[in-house]
């Protein structure tokens, strides 16, 4: 009886002292872990990858006649030539990430159906968009190098 | 001298006797007081109730799917580890290792079929397990919450069988994890950035394996078996599996007696007086809530040791028997090592993620995120929308019509999307006949 008439007792400077220990310690977890929680999401989240480069030299021009259309599947990209006008378009389909197919129309994707024409425009199926084309350059020992980081404007050819 | 020889040899005698008192802590029940305190006295006894409703030992009531659910998780969990010992997730040697569990290890072909048919039904089983509680209304109050960890534990069974998915290291592995996190990719706002975490990269490769690994043996059983731990304690604390309602008032109606919040001697602010219970287990009722059954027992309960560990052992005994069986006569796939340049034709998702997949063909956002997020949404709402208080604990309750039908229409489009993903798809997601 006394004991309980002690702690409701709002004069005694017990209490707050227990309502701020209280406070303090539920403040000062949650704050660890909202801190500790974007840590690991930072942690998590690679700086750097040990995949393939981005950028990446595929050979001489004359290595590419002109018509050619060539699809480097371990780099994902296609290399058209028309006449002298060079240009690497993205093989990997904007649906869901699978290798499209060099077709008789174009490009097929083998995944989910989605069709593009010579350029990579979507003909038919789920893809929501065309095709990326990549930027190419020539290195100052005459090979080509795309630059798959660099997205440029379709229909952007390089003249070699 | 006597004294002391003659005490040595009784403690010699008595020896394995007191041994076995002091591991079990009760001798064998011979008595309904023993059956109670050995449920009530053994650690992996207690998590049970002393006593259980026949209700549900009914095999036709609950099919056991839950249990067997849990069985199939137990078993995947021993297999598992026996398979870590020799698994690398490394993208030069995971393929390898497939193939020496096959030649050179031994048990190897079987212990990885048990893991991948185990995984395979265990995501029926929890799925079968859910269809179950919603077709007997077993979801409403009290367990409105149970049925949403339920809900949870689900998503953790589909994401475990997914990110082992990967580990194989062949084809069918790494596309059917290409298409699955592209998936993830579409997602509003964050899609790209969960992507990018959960594969440590832009493509599928060695950091996306490491990532899985670890996700797979680690981090999503420990999860799993946290919100076990909880869907089990549930159960017990909202009061067992769902009952229907009386049909009407028994002979001997329990008496009921208020009780307020703090938890007095039975006697004392009752309106009624009762003589304090003469056995142990029923005082246990003053734990849970302000209205507590005191006096005579339900009565169409059974002690638990041994009626409801003897069902458990045999369900036990069922599923390790089918899991077997399965694995004795079905070799578990493995496709051609993972070759980056040749997707195959068509790429499929592992089947529970086919319906998905077919959805997908149709729209990427709305069939991989829109739709999937909308009746996941609804799915764990569906306790608190449906506030109907009838129909409880029986199969199909008339009461019930309109939850049940919509419900099994939503099962009956996507496991039609399943079958057309998974039989009438062929080269480039075209349609074709298995027939």
């Amino acid at each position: 009886m006394g004991a309980a008439a002690k702690t409701s007792d709002p004069g005694d400077p017990q209490i707050p002292r227990r309502r701020f220990l209280a406070w303090f310690s539920g403040v000062g977890i949650a704050g660890t872990a909202l801190a500790g929680l974007f840590s690991t999401f930072a942690f998590l989240k690679p700086r750097t990858t040990y995949g393939q480069p981005n950028r990446f030299r595929i050979g001489r021009p004359e290595d590419f006649p002109s018509g050619a259309r060539i699809a480097i599947d371990p780099k994902r990209v296609c290399i058209v030539r028309e006449g002298n006008r060079v240009a690497a378009i993205s093989t990997t389909c904007t649906h869901l990430g699978c290798i499209v197919a060099p077709s008789a129309t174009g490009f097929q994707c083998p995944c989910h159906g989605s069709r593009f024409d010579v350029d990579g425009n979507v003909t038919g199926g789920p893809a929501p968009k065309a095709l990326a084309w990549f930027q190419v350059s020539l290195t100052p020992d005459g090979e080509l190098e795309v630059d798959k980081d660099n997205e440029i404007q379709m229909g952007t050819y390089l003249n070699v | 001298m006597s004294q002391e020889s003659k005490s040595l040899g009784k403690t010699l005698v008595d020896l394995p006797a007191n041994i076995t008192r002091s591991v079990l802590r009760n001798p064998w029940p011979s008595s309904d007081r023993g059956r109670a305190a050995t449920s009530f006295t053994n650690f992996f006894l207690h998590i049970q109730p002393v006593r259980v409703s026949r209700q549900a030992l009914r095999p036709t009531y609950t099919l056991g799917l839950g249990l067997i659910s849990f069985f199939l998780f137990v078993i995947l969990t021993v297999t598992g580890v026996l398979l870590m010992f020799y698994y690398v997730p490394a993208t030069a040697q995971a393929y390898d290792r497939m193939l020496d569990l096959r030649s050179s290890v031994a048990f190897g072909i079987i212990l990885r079929n048990m893991h991948r048919w185990a995984a395979h039904g265990m995501v029926a089983c929890v799925f079968l397990h859910m269809c179950r509680v919603f077709l007997t209304g077993a979801y409403k109050p009290p367990r409105e919450f149970n049925w949403v960890i339920g809900v949870v534990l689900f998503l953790l069974t589909l994401f475990s069988s997914f990110t082992g998915y990967l580990l194989p290291w062949d084809q069918l592995a790494f596309w059917a994890i290409t298409v699955g996190t592209s998936i993830a990719g579409y997602a509003p706002f964050v899609g790209k950035a969960i992507k990018f975490i959960l594969l440590g990269d832009v493509t599928v490769g060695q950091e996306a394996l490491l990532r899985f690994y670890v996700l797979h043996v680690v981090v999503l059983p420990l999860i799993l078996v946290i919100f076990v731990a909880v869907h089990f304690w549930r159960i017990r604390k909202d009061g067992g599996l769902a009952k229907p309602e009386p049909i009407k008032p028994a002979a001997h109606p329990p008496v009921q007696i208020e009780i307020e919040e703090t938890l007095a001697p039975v006697a004392a602010h009752s309106s009624v007086v009762v003589a304090a219970p003469a056995r142990r287990f029923t005082i246990q009722g003053l734990v849970r809530g302000p209205l507590v059954k005191v006096g005579k027992l339900e009565e169409d309960t059974v002690f638990s040791w041994p009626t409801l560990l003897i069902a458990e052992m045999f369900v036990l005994l069922l599923t390790i028997v089918g899991v077997l069986a399965v694995s004795f006569y079905f070799n578990a796939p493995l496709e051609q090592p993972v070759n980056v340049m040749h997707p195959p034709n068509p790429a499929k998702a592992p089947w529970y993620f086919l319906g998905l997949q077919e959805q997908v063909s149709y729209s990427a956002f709305w069939g991989g995120i829109g739709v999937p997020g909308i009746e996941l949404l609804l799915l764990l709402l569906v306790p608190y929308i449906d506030r109907g208080k009838e129909g409880v604990g029986r199969w199909f309750a008339r009461q019930r019509l309109l939850a049940n039908s919509v419900f099994l229409l939503f099962v009956i489009v996507n496991i039609g999307l399943i079958v057309i993903g998974t039989f009438f798809r062929g080269a480039n997601w075209q349609f074709v006949s298995p027939f």
